[in-house]
């Protein structure tokens, strides 16, 4: 496999592992107001840091797997070619958003990076340390949505990934 | 003539197949470079979906009901209610709507429901002799009261979209839900009569206790989550935080149903549902912003008010609305892209915005059980092997079941209203 695969599919394991630990996280922080009374500083923070950081970097395999929800009812009755051109067109305006989240966050993050930001939460954690989730994930998301336009012009329609 | 063209955009992106997230993302963020504002609205917008404390509760609801769905859970619930009602006139189809009730206790998503159940349910059911049809429309449409009966995951984003509360929300669902239930186990009971379909033997007093002990963990669980959110001892992200916890506990200590290899794609299958989601949140977020910045819900609801002058033509318009838009979309966006245009208008003539949030609720339920495009329909479809012809005629008279239960909350507005609000 591809190393850029791989590495996508390393980032969605990830994801997966931090919404555990969000889980985690909020059941002791439950448990530590309730049974200890002492409330942590952290869980809350921290299980949201998960959860931002979770959907950014997952969002790349989503793409790949077909895993987000989109409407098909339209374009499966279509046929060959104006179905590869519907699915182009389709991965090309991910690749089109994504490219421009990317300018745009990352300048949110080296904004913040360079004034030294903080959250002014609790833990005070600096600012750019969630918001670089912002040009990461869409860096990854962009260079996954232009291997999704090219494999769409090759001819190949992706099975559609099932969901709850 | 601008809402005409955002309009047509919007559906020709959907319909072309783009992901729902993209979609709105990408539509609002070029309304946003052409209107002159400055995109970096776009990836703020992201951000602070994602910074949603209420949204953490999500993932963890789906981890929850994923790893309640891995240990099997759905089978000892179904054997459980079986052994109490199941020698009913109609008992098994009555099991199956009970059992369809309890799991949406501890799920906030319409499709587990329906699966789980409909995998247990649908063989038995058609082994006893009940009619395919029915079966398939009885459990498509069974599953919808998993986003009704709390915990509720489109609930959740209505209530982060419209800064309303989730309690309330969650507590506001439990009327319809129940009247819902009751109607399809009425429903039931009498089609089962008519029609001389089977009931199971009557199980002893050993066998009940036997099943009941097994489901019991299950069912204390969703208690302990309903009410820990309804007494205030933990919001609705802590109690899907312990409801994970507990599901964990249950299947892998109690039951020992629960493999790591089954826990490891719980978490990935929750992984995959979350992202799908809460991208499609933060894209209509981006979408959100734009048409406020147009000016579109004002306008829409100007000419909502200029049009419609009672409160009865304007449910009836947004039901309209919704049935028609439910029939290509599914029920996520329709609550994000309809809530922020409607709501305003909704409220200008009175509608308490929780009243407001069930019946979109309910509607959106009637669009998962309605073809071409009704995720429930297409489960039951899988899980049954049916067509999708038989499937979707079997739950017409559950739709319209449905549909007098939205009569129903509109003359009695107290039927969501009184347990959050005067109980």
């Amino acid at each position: 496999m591809h190393v850029f695969a791989r590495f996508v599919t390393a980032l969605a394991l990830v994801a997966a592992v931090l919404f555990v630990l969000a889980g985690i996280m909020l059941t002791y922080e439950v448990m530590a107001r309730y049974f200890f009374v002492r409330p942590t500083i952290w869980a809350a923070e921290l299980s949201q840091f998960c959860l931002i950081w979770g959907s950014l970097i997952a969002a790349p395999w989503c793409l790949r797997e077909r895993r987000h929800i989109r409407i098909t009812a339209v374009i499966s009755g279509l046929p060959r070619g104006p179905r590869i051109g519907a699915d182009v067109f389709a991965m090309a305006v991910v690749a089109v958003f994504s490219a421009v989240v990317l300018v745009y966050g990352y300048e949110i993050f080296h904004d913040s990076f360079i004034r030294g930001r903080t959250t002014g939460t609790m833990l005070d954690m600096p600012m750019w340390y969630v918001e670089l989730s912002l040009p990461f994930g869409f860096a990854v998301l962009l260079l996954q949505s232009v291997i999704e336009v090219w494999r769409a012009a090759q001819g190949h329609i992706a099975a559609e990934g099932e969901h709850e | 003539m601008t809402v005409f063209l955002i309009l047509f955009a919007l559906f020709a992106l959907l319909l072309v197949g783009v992901p729902v997230a993209f979609a709105l993302g990408g539509l609002g963020l070029s309304m946003l470079i052409l209107g002159g504002f400055s995109p970096l609205m776009a990836p703020q917008a992201i951000l602070s979906t994602l910074d949603g404390f209420i949204l953490l509760a999500v993932p963890l609801f789906l981890l929850m009901s994923n790893v309640l769905l891995k240990g099997g859970v759905g089978r000892d619930l179904y054997a459980a209610v079986q052994a109490w009602v199941g020698h009913w006139p109609g008992g098994l189809a009555v099991a199956t709507v009970i059992s369809c009730g309890l799991f949406a206790a501890i799920s906030g998503s319409s499709v587990a429901t329906a699966a789980t159940i409909g995998t247990v349910a649908i063989p038995e059911m058609i082994n006893r002799g009940y009619e395919r049809r029915f079966v398939y429309g009885l459990l498509a449409a069974g599953g919808t009261l998993g986003i009704l009966i709390p915990p509720s995951i489109p609930m959740i984003i209505y209530g982060f979209v419209t800064e309303e509360s989730v309690i309330a929300l969650f507590l506001a669902g439990v009327g319809p839900g129940l009247a819902l239930l009751v109607l399809f186990a009425g429903y039931s009971m009498i089609y089962a009569s008519m029609k001389g379909m089977g009931r199971s033997e009557k199980a002893t007093g050993a066998e009940r206790r036997r099943a009941t002990l097994r489901a019991l963990p299950s069912i204390a669980l969703a208690t302990v989550v309903v009410a820990g959110i309804y007494s205030g001892a933990f919001t609705p992200t802590e109690a899907a935080a312990i409801g994970f916890a507990f599901a964990v506990v249950i299947t892998a200590l109690v039951l020992r149903t629960l493999t790591w290899k089954a826990f490891w794609e719980a978490a990935v299958d929750s992984m995959a549902t979350t992202v799908a989601i809460l991208l499609i949140i933060a894209g209509a977020k981006v979408f959100g912003k734009a048409i406020t910045l147009y000016r579109i819900p004002q306008e829409i609801s100007a000419f909502i008010s200029d049009a419609v002058s009672s409160p009865v033509m304007f449910v009836l318009l947004v039901a309209g609305i919704l049935v028609v838009m439910g029939l290509v979309l599914e029920a996520l966006s329709m609550v994000l892209i309809m809530t922020p245009v409607l709501l305003p208008a909704a409220m200008g003539l009175g509608f308490d915005p929780i009243w407001f949030g069930v019946f979109m609720v309910v509607m959106v339920e009637a669009a998962l059980i309605t073809p071409p495009v009704g995720l429930n329909l297409y489960v039951i479809q899988a899980v049954a092997r049916a067509t999708l012809g038989d499937v979707a005629r079997g739950a017409i008279p559950f739709l319209l079941l449905m549909f007098f239960c939205v009569v129903l909350l509109y003359l009695v507005p107290d039927l969501a209203l009184y347990i959050p609000f005067k109980l």
